[in-house]
């Protein structure tokens, strides 16, 4: 187990190395650079800007430089906000971004297993029908939409819940809803449809056959089971919620860090585009690290170390 | 039944367990910096509940974070708006759009117009009770055209002798022409006359910054228990990306006459959000969301005012077919910019017929814009009868195709398939559209590789000469190809004539020639629409420049 998480972490430095190297290439491949304004400017003035942000340098020189500063974890100012650091932005940003994702992911798992696991037990039914409807329109509506919609009915209209902006739990309530949805009816879909298939296999009659009271069916023999399929989405949806998204945040004036991923490239802020590529990638290799340990953990037949090979 | 019944209560036990241990894990992850920002704004805003009652809070919205509080750096408007509230120049824009008296209470201008003494108010202080010294200002405007300090906009120091050479890096900063001659007074030394640098002194570039402060934190302006202001506003707290929270300044000169106590800058990007928080009462000012202008923009409740600004179309005259006057004059008529302004962009523009926006006065007292006219018409018959000459000039049985581009954007696309339908209708030209990412665009444009694209300008400092020199020879702003003895000769005329009824002759004479050489083709003034909360009085909008809180008041 221990060697296999080293390895894996080599394995991720490796490809950090490989996706920085793939961002600086195609940032310097895009034409625009970030002093490009319709502002009052002149060449002198390029030049002193150019010269500040070492842009007037070779590009393995730059290329250097970065390397040097995401080793070192000190990506310097933003060329957009030069008072902040990179650090600064994804610092604050991070923490607001992640306590949102949280809190949407739970929202999101529980009632989407409960969903799924009522509707499987519910086949065909009433319920099933329901929840099924439900999800089909929790992954067909945008959520931004969704999130327009519940503002101007709770916030505007109603006066239950602030508009926007984030000082406190009241105001995290509208933005959990709508990021929550999406994820909550493919996680109810996963479920239903692996217990379906889970609750016909042998085990399960032989189970039910040995007088287990029903409960313990569902939840020890077959929801166990049942969980792989959504344990395998959880690495991406994770990273993907957890790191802020840009049309939530912005609708909601949620100062978490999903705008510095779309931000950063139109205004060519290479610090910035490259401190949120690596800490996103990074992030990722590591939920997807948890999630084959959760696969481990879940289903003793999965050995992490006889994988090792096949991996590669 | 039973069954079912146990089964229900075994899945609730479970999601309660599992709520209770993820939702631990998120009450750890809480506990970082976050959790503390959260909880201390939720005290804040209970803290202003109480407090409103006797206070005058004003709501407005930034937009986004500034981008940076360091005068010669933030060199736009989300961070020069909230700037000047804070801070003050040697002059400041009056209730009439005037340069007035700011931290300098009177001014002496010698006989050839190059040197200014300003005389510092005694009564100028900054926020943390140190006085405002003409050393201030000496330390900003250096610091300023230091060319490692990168200002954005050090060009408008270019005024002052010796600025260009030192931020270019041919002079060095002992040679600019600023020096404090005593702790009040402030003698500058101006590169040529220029009638207006009294104008170019309200712009936030040319505020002090406390020396002291500066050189012991070159920060200061990062955080707001690090800055010191000297307007009518200091920075209460700072909450990146959140909120800006300004109070009154006790140490402001003119203190008596701010009425506001407290002014809150929300930071919401979005459109439509801040429209609804306005609907809410969060917030006292709001824009008004493109799709709802129809509805809201004849309202009571909302303000429009002149905004320094145009928006044109630029000819590449190094390119086929533009590189003929007449063919592109013949553009230039065929487009009903009234149509543009009421059906397609709306919310209350004016249609452009020239390139200076009104709001600019002559020595005479009059408006620019009337005095030189319309320069630009929309006249089919003439368009198709120039197309028709421009095309024999050339020899053209067939124009060569033309692509009209502009940076992506819902509004420049109306714009732009309203353009296209005109030159099909009133010319039987059809032009190609063309979308592009704005830093892509923007290269392209600046690297004339566009035959026909959309600019726009917004005014730096109130005077006509502003927009105009931009179509100089080789200015990095031309972006046309354009190049012309005469116009050149007209636009240095245009910026250092002392007389100025004939500085303001030439400026008159250098537009006329721009319209007749139709190197740019104007379609629409800016203009500022903004709704007001009932009750909110007094902000000053100023068609060039920046806001201003000091007289504003909230019932």
């Amino acid at each position: 187990m221990f060697r296999y998480i080293l390895k894996r972490l080599l394995i991720a430095l490796i490809t950090l190395w490989i996706i920085v190297t793939i961002t600086f290439v195609l940032m310097v491949s895009v034409p625009g650079s970030p002093f490009n304004s319709e502002q009052t400017s002149n060449e002198a003035i390029q030049a002193n800007l150019e010269a500040h942000y070492n842009l007037d340098k070779p590009y393995h020189i730059q290329y250097l430089l970065y390397l040097k500063s995401i080793a070192t974890l000190d990506l310097g100012p933003s060329i957009k906000q030069p008072s902040q650091t990179v650090n600064d932005l994804l610092g604050r940003g991070f923490p607001i971004s992640f306590e949102l994702g949280m809190v949407t992911i739970i929202v999101a798992v529980i009632s989407g297993i409960l969903l799924g696991i009522l509707s499987a037990l519910r086949h065909n039914g009433i319920i099933d029908y329901l929840a099924m409807g439900f999800a089909v329109l929790g992954i067909s509506i945008p959520n931004f939409i969704l999130a327009t919609f519940l503002i101007q009915q709770l916030a505007v209209n109603l006066k239950i819940f602030p508009v926007a902006t984030w000082s406190s739990p009241m105001h995290m309530v509208l933005p959990v809803i709508a990021l929550a949805t999406g994820p909550m009816a493919i996680i109810a879909r996963l479920t239903r449809s692996s217990m379906l298939e889970v609750l016909t296999q042998d085990y399960i009659k032989m189970a039910r056959a040995k007088g287990l009271s029903p409960w313990k069916i569902t939840i020890k023999h077959a929801l166990r089971n049942a969980l792989m399929p959504v344990v395998t989405i959880m690495g991406t949806l994770l990273a993907g919620i957890l790191t802020g998204t840009f049309v939530i945040e912005q609708i909601f004036a949620i100062p978490g860090m999903g705008k510095y991923f779309v931000e950063s490239v139109n205004q060519r802020d290479y610090p910035v585009i490259m401190g949120t590529t690596v800490f996103y990638s990074a992030f990722l290799i590591f939920m997807l690290l948890l999630v084959d340990i959760a696969y481990g953990i879940l289903d003793p037949r999965i050995k992490l170390h006889k994988k090792e090979g096949g991996e590669g | 039944m039973k069954k079912h019944l146990l089964f229900l209560l075994a899945i609730a036990l479970v999601l309660f367990l599992a709520a209770c241990t993820t939702g631990e894990n998120a009450g750890e992850e809480q506990e970082e910096p976050d959790s503390a920002e959260t909880e201390s704004g939720e005290e804040e805003s209970e803290g202003t509940a109480e407090e409103s009652s006797g206070e005058k809070i004003l709501y407005l919205n930034n937009g986004i974070e500034p981008t940076s509080f360091d005068p010669s750096i933030g060199f736009d408007a989300v961070s020069w708006d909230p700037l000047n509230n804070l801070m003050e120049g040697l002059t400041r824009l009056d209730q009439d759009h005037k340069a007035g008296p700011g931290v300098a209470e009177s001014w002496d201008i010698s006989d050839d117009g190059l040197t200014y003494t300003f005389h510092l108010r005694e009564d100028a202080n900054w926020s943390n009770g140190d006085p405002v010294v003409a050393e201030d200002f000496v330390y900003a405007w250096k610091y300023m055209l230091d060319p490692d300090t990168a200002s954005p906009a050090a060009f408008l120091g270019y005024f002052i002798k010796g600025g260009e050479a030192y931020n270019t890096g041919e002079g060095s900063a002992d040679d600019v022409g600023v020096r404090a001659v005593d702790e009040k007074t402030l003698e500058v030394e101006l590169e040529q006359p220029t009638g207006f640098f009294l104008d170019v002194l309200t712009n936030p570039a040319f505020f002090p910054v406390n020396h002291k402060v500066a050189q012991e934190n070159p920060e200061w302006h990062a955080e707001a228990d690090t800055f010191v202001a000297n307007g009518p506003f200091m920075l209460e707290s700072w909450e990146h990306n959140v909120e800006m929270v300004f109070a009154k300044n006790p140490e402001y000169w003119d203190a008596d006459a701010v009425k506001l106590d407290k002014v809150h800058f929300a930071m919401v990007n979005d459109t439509n959000t801040q429209y609804q928080m306005f609907e809410s009462g969060e917030l006292d000012t709001a824009s008004i969301p493109p799709e709802m202008s129809d509805q809201l923009i004849d309202g009571d409740n909302v303000f429009i005012g002149p905004y320094g600004g145009l928006e044109f179309y630029r000819f590449n005259i190094t390119k086929e077919p533009f590189h003929n006057k007449k063919i592109r004059q013949a553009f230039s008529y065929a487009i009903d910019r009234q149509e543009i302004a009421e059906y397609v962009v709306k919310n209350g523009v004016e249609p452009a017929f020239g390139y200076v926006s009104p709001g600019f006065i002559t020595p005479s007292g009059e408006d620019f814009r009337d005095v030189n006219g319309d320069l630009v018409a929309f006249d089919p018959e003439k368009a198709k009868q120039l197309l028709e000459e421009g095309m024999a000039e050339e020899g053209y049985d067939e124009l060569p195709p033309i692509t009209l581009s502009y940076n992506t954007s819902d509004l420049n696309k109306a714009v732009a398939e309203a353009l296209q339908d005109m030159f099909i209708q009133h010319l039987d030209v059809e032009v190609s559209l063309e979308n592009q990412e704005w830093a892509v665009f923007a290269e392209a444009q600046q690297n004339l590789e566009l035959q026909f694209s959309r600019s726009s300008f917004i005014n730096d400092y109130n005077d006509p000469v502003n927009f105009l020199e931009s179509f100089i020879t080789d200015s990095y702003m031309n972006r046309t190809g354009f190049s012309s003895e005469e116009y050149d000769a007209l636009i240095e005329k245009g910026r250092s004539e002392t007389d100025e009824e004939a500085r303001y002759e030439a400026l008159f004479e250098a537009e006329k020639l721009l319209a007749e050489e139709m190197i740019a083709t104007p379609i629409r003034y800016y203009n500022t629409v903004v709704l007001e909360a009932e009750g909110v009085t007094g902000i000053l909008r100023h068609p060039v420049g920046y806001f201003d809180l000091k007289y504003a008041d909230k019932q």
